[in-house]
């Protein structure tokens, strides 16, 4: 078996509504390895979104213990935990959250700079990612200007260009249809199969068939199997 | 990293093109204004620098029992006080006796003429652009000059060495040029000559003695030399010499840096307004700033969430921030720049008038101006973005990435109070305008007592080198005149309506034992024909009847009431003290407005003198037929042209002359106005940012409405209706204000319009149209948006 990349122990997150404590999540255990491909499913509100804002360092649990690559997670300082996200992980949505005044290039670009990776480096990482996807034709375009499967293609090269270890991604084929779903759920096969650990929130089961293991959420808690 | 955020600033601002146009041209206006009034505050700190060591010279200044003061003391006091004092280093005086005449290869020119004594330099060591300051006023002969009035008279070489006629008779050597001297300065000088030209005139030397008090003197101490004792020399020569005890108090020493403000008090206020004013309007434009960018910062909270995502930090956010505001700042102030040397500067020089040379903005000189508005700037802009993108950047990615922006929290009492604020101003200029307006209409409308259409009126007083010539030729124009078919009527005078002199004489009545202080005022037989002012008793003047030598007078109206007389009948005019003395009365015209409307029509006498008497009349009146002034004009011209004189002929007509007495009411109306509109301007682009801020977060609360059924005007009404509230208070607040500010203003004219409520009515329309204006823009905009679209944000 591979390396253990993350372990949630007894995790759980609540929020107080009104005089209410509701749990979001409630004793979640998991472990994940390098090189798995995780599909969480569950209906709206079972806290797909909520388990990968918290893994991805979004949002904090609010009790019981996170781990990533073996550091403990849940009693680090805000700016280490940033520093470990920023290193490791990439993330894709649902909206795909492209930033409307930059062009393609500089979309892929921006992790890069806050890496302070230097320029010339930069330009070749970057073009290496525009050659792979093969949208070097579309680099000066705005996100206005592409269709849903292009921005999330564009989504997509932003979050590996950092070459993470982890992709987090919360229903990326949600706005797409049917034929843009399959190519990018095609993309997430082959870049796990090159090695990246990929989770991703979805409702369909076709897309969660991709994955190498399914994890269902009802109500915060998972479903055992 | 830093060119990224330039460039990613720029797009932004390229983006929000309207609001960054309106940012810009907000702040523009706003900083403009700052750097005029800091500038001519730093100017005037500065104005007197180039006197060196001036913390060691004092000035005397008189101070009389009766609570009157001023700067002049008698001529012999500073000879005394020289010699006696051991504290003294030199003094000099520094007085007018008349403004000279020079002349210069056949030009006359005329400045203000200070007369100095030969130590003057060793008092005010000021740098001279040409010349040397230690020998330039030794001689008897010789006169120093002003940089403008050097330029004036031999344009832009040395004239060191030359020679102009003083006043036809005197060769005066030009020994020196002063440096460029700023109007603010404690000088208002032209030339200085040295005293000891003038000792030749017996006139002065009758003067010369501890009766009059007519020069003031300056005298540089010693460096930390003994004031008191200085001071007691003072008071011993006052004591010792002044003939009349009883009416002066005191002479005392007063430090030289402070004369400015000690001559004219209201500088000092004007200075302190000025500072305020400056952070007021600063004050006000940055906070709108900050209302703008909050609600632009709402459409940010997304990118901001996906950059912290993506790993961005804080820091790196708010610098971007930063350079996009710090960009707009700094355009605005390079444009605020350009309109400061482009409109303002010029502005301002006008207002201090042309005599006294004019401010200039130099780089290297006032380069502390430039330094002190590029602080502000960044203070500014560090200002009006570290205080939003704060608030924006600790929103939780989680909730940012979806927009959610319900929870930030608003300061609403703070923003709506200077909304309320900005308003009240708004409403205060325009309903004072309006009524100024109104005012100014009246009084050039009003009916004045006098004709003044078809009148021109040309000024004849104008030092004529010859006046046996020039009266020879003035007969024959005026027989001319007289016989010209379209001048229907000729007269000469001492005075023309808006021109009188303020000559008051006290005139004695021995029958009801009373005074009565009148202006007169020279006329021959037709001026007050000419004008059309009605007799209403006795006659006016006549040629045949009347003889000059015998001063007949009309009196006006006002005169007549003030003695207390129903008739003239059996009256004479005497003066007060000598009762044989006197005119004879033989006329009664009725009260015509010879000032403006702001004075009541105060006492006033004609004297009859011959037409001719070019010496006695200052003014030629021609009242012609329709159609044919403007020939009748330039016939009088080319005749005065023929006449060599130091002044040159200007003619105007009457009613140009009427009106040009409300100039300077009608420049505080073009202040206002211009006031008014940046100040409702710069309140809606303040509304602009604040209903932008709402609507965006009532988008959610729009669209479900509009569902539910709810029309445009609903949606525009509740977006709105707070806003139009805010200006409720402000016409509130601002009318009783304005009704008291321009009640007590209208007193102080002796013929006034009064305040109609349907004025301050006009300013509110006007306030509310702009308003419900601005508002209307961007609730429609909202309102009419699919509510589909709105919903699908969440």
């Amino acid at each position: 078996m591979n390396t253990k990349l993350l372990s949630l122990n007894e995790a759980t997150r609540t929020v107080n509504s009104g005089s209410n404590k509701v749990a979001l999540l409630d004793n979640i255990n998991i472990q994940v390895y390098e090189g798995e491909f995780i599909s969480l499913m569950g209906p709206s509100g079972s806290g797909k979104s909520t388990l990968l804002n918290c893994i991805g360092m979004l949002d904090n649990f609010t009790g019981g213990g996170y781990t990533f690559l073996g550091e403990p997670v849940h009693s680090m300082k805000e700016k280490n935990r940033s520093k470990l996200y920023k290193e490791y992980i990439g993330f894709v949505f649902q909206a795909y959250h492209l930033i409307d005044e930059l062009t393609v290039w500089e979309n892929i670009e921006t992790p890069l700079l806050y890496k302070s990776i230097k320029s010339s480096e930069r330009k070749a990482l970057v073009a290496d990612m525009l050659d792979r996807f093969n949208i070097v034709g579309k680099k000066d375009l705005f996100p206005q200007q592409l269709s849903g499967g292009q921005q999330q293609l564009v989504g997509i090269a932003r979050a590996l260009i950092g070459k993470p270890k982890l992709i987090l991604a919360d229903e990326p084929t949600g706005n797409l249809n049917s034929k843009q779903s399959t190519e990018i759920m095609e993309l997430f096969s082959q870049l796990n199969k090159e090695g990246v650990t990929i989770i991703q929130a979805t409702h369909s089961e076709k897309n969660a068939s991709y994955g190498s293991r399914i994890v269902n959420l009802l109500d915060g808690k998972i479903v055992p199997e | 990293m830093i060119r990224n955020h330039f460039k990613i600033s720029i797009r932004n601002l390229w983006k929000n093109k309207t609001l960054s146009l309106l940012n810009l041209i907000g702040l523009s206006i706003g900083v403009s204004s700052v750097l005029t009034l800091l500038f001519s505050v730093y100017t005037y700190y500065t104005a007197d620098e180039y006197i060196p060591e001036k913390d060691s010279i004092v000035y005397l200044k008189t101070f009389l029992k009766d609570g009157n003061d001023y700067t002049e003391v008698p001529y012999p006091l500073l000879g005394k006080l020289v010699n006696s004092s051991t504290e003294v280093i030199a003094g000099t005086h520094m007085h007018g006796w008349g403004n000279i005449w020079l002349e210069s290869e056949k030009k006359d020119f005329q400045n203000r003429t200070d007369y100095v004594d030969p130590e003057f330099f060793d008092v005010f060591d000021i740098p001279l652009k040409y010349g040397d300051s230690k020998t330039a006023l030794k001689e008897k002969y010789s006169i120093v000059l002003t940089n403008k009035v050097s330029q004036q008279i031999f344009g832009d070489i040395n004239p060191v060495g030359k020679t102009l006629i003083g006043a036809d008779t005197l060769n005066l050597k030009v020994t020196g040029v002063f440096e460029p001297i700023s109007p603010y300065s404690s000088f208002r000088i032209g030339v200085l000559l040295p005293n000891t030209v003038l000792e030749d005139n017996p006139n002065f030397i009758a003067q010369t003695n501890w009766n009059n008090s007519f020069s003031p003197v300056y005298v540089r101490l010693r460096p930390n030399g003994d004031i008191a004792k200085f001071k007691s020399t003072v008071n011993q020569l006052v004591r010792d010499n002044y003939q009349d005890p009883t009416t002066i108090a005191d002479v005392k020493v007063m430090p030289f840096p402070k004369m400015r403000t000690d001559v004219i008090p209201v500088v000092d206020i004007i200075i302190t307004s000025s500072i305020a004013a400056s952070f007021f309007i600063l004050f006000i434009i940055l906070v709108n700033l900050l209302n703008l960018n909050t609600s632009t910062m709402l459409s940010r909270t997304k990118t901001i969430a996906v950059r912290k995502v993506l790993g961005s930090n804080k820091r790196s956010l708010i610098v971007q921030y930063c350079i996009e505001n710090g960009i707009l700042v700094f355009i605005s102030i390079l444009l605020s720049g350009f309109l400061f040397l482009t409109i303002n500067l010029p502005r301002l020089n006008d207002t201090f008038g042309p005599e006294f040379g004019r401010i200039s903005f130099d780089v290297f000189k006032d380069y502390p101006i430039v330094v002190g508005i590029v602080i502000i700037g960044v203070l500014s802009t560090l200002m009006v973005s570290i205080f939003p993108s704060l608030r924006f950047v600790k929103i939780p990615v989680t909730y940012g990435i979806k927009g959610k922006i319900q929870q930030i929290k608003n300061n609403f009492l703070l923003r709506n109070s200077f909304i309320i604020l900005q308003f009240t101003i708004a409403l205060l200029c325009i309903s004072v305008a309006i009524i100024l307006n109104k005012q100014i209409g009246f009084m050039k409308n009003a009916d004045l007592g006098f004709e003044r259409d078809n009148i021109l009126v040309g000024n004849i007083d104008l030092d004529y080198k010859n006046i046996d010539v020039a009266q020879s030729k003035f007969n024959a124009l005026l027989n001319e005149l007289e016989s010209n078919p379209y001048v229907i009527s000729v007269s000469t005078s001492q005075a023309v309506p808006s021109d009188y002199y303020f000559n008051y004489t006290i005139y004695h009545d021995p029958v009801n034992n009373k005074d009565v202080r009148t202006r007169r005022s020279y006329a021959d037989d037709s001026y007050l024909k000419t004008l059309d002012i009605p007799i209403i008793e006795g006659r006016h003047f006549n040629k045949n009847l009347d003889k000059p030598d015998e001063y007949p007078v009309i009196i006006n109206e006002a005169t007549l009431k003030a003695f207390g007389w129903e008739s003239i009948e059996g009256r004479r005019l005497n003066f007060k003290g000598n009762q044989n003395s006197g005119h004879p009365i033989i006329g009664v015209v009725k009260d015509f407005h010879y000032q403006d409307l702001q004075n009541s029509v105060e006492p006033l006498v004609h004297i009859y003198r011959d037409r001719k008497a070019l010496k006695a009349h200052r003014f030629l009146t021609v009242r012609v037929q329709e159609g044919h002034e403007a020939s009748i004009e330039s016939f009088i011209a080319s005749t005065f042209n023929t006449i060599s004189s130091r002044k040159t002929y200007v003619s105007s007509s009457l009613i140009d002359k009427v009106s040009g007495q409300y100039l300077l009411i009608e420049g505080i109306l073009k202040s206002v106005n211009i006031t008014a509109i940046i100040a409702i301007f710069i309140s809606c682009l303040g509304l602009f940012g604040l209903i932008s801020f709402s609507a965006k977060r009532k988008v959610k609360e729009i669209g479900i409405r509009k569902v539910l059924g709810a029309g445009v005007f609903k949606i525009v009404i509740l977006l709105s209706k707070d806003y139009i509230i805010l200006v409720a208070i402000a016409i509130l607040i601002a009318f009783p204000i304005t009704w008291y500010i321009m009640n007590s203003w209208l007193d102080s004219f002796a013929y006034s319009i009064s305040i109609k409520w349907w004025m301050f009515g006009l300013s509110a329309l006007i306030a509310f149209l702009i308003t419900s204006f601005t508002l209307g823009i961007r609730a429609i905009k909202s309102a009419v948006a699919n509510p589909i679209n709105s919903l699908k944000t969440e």
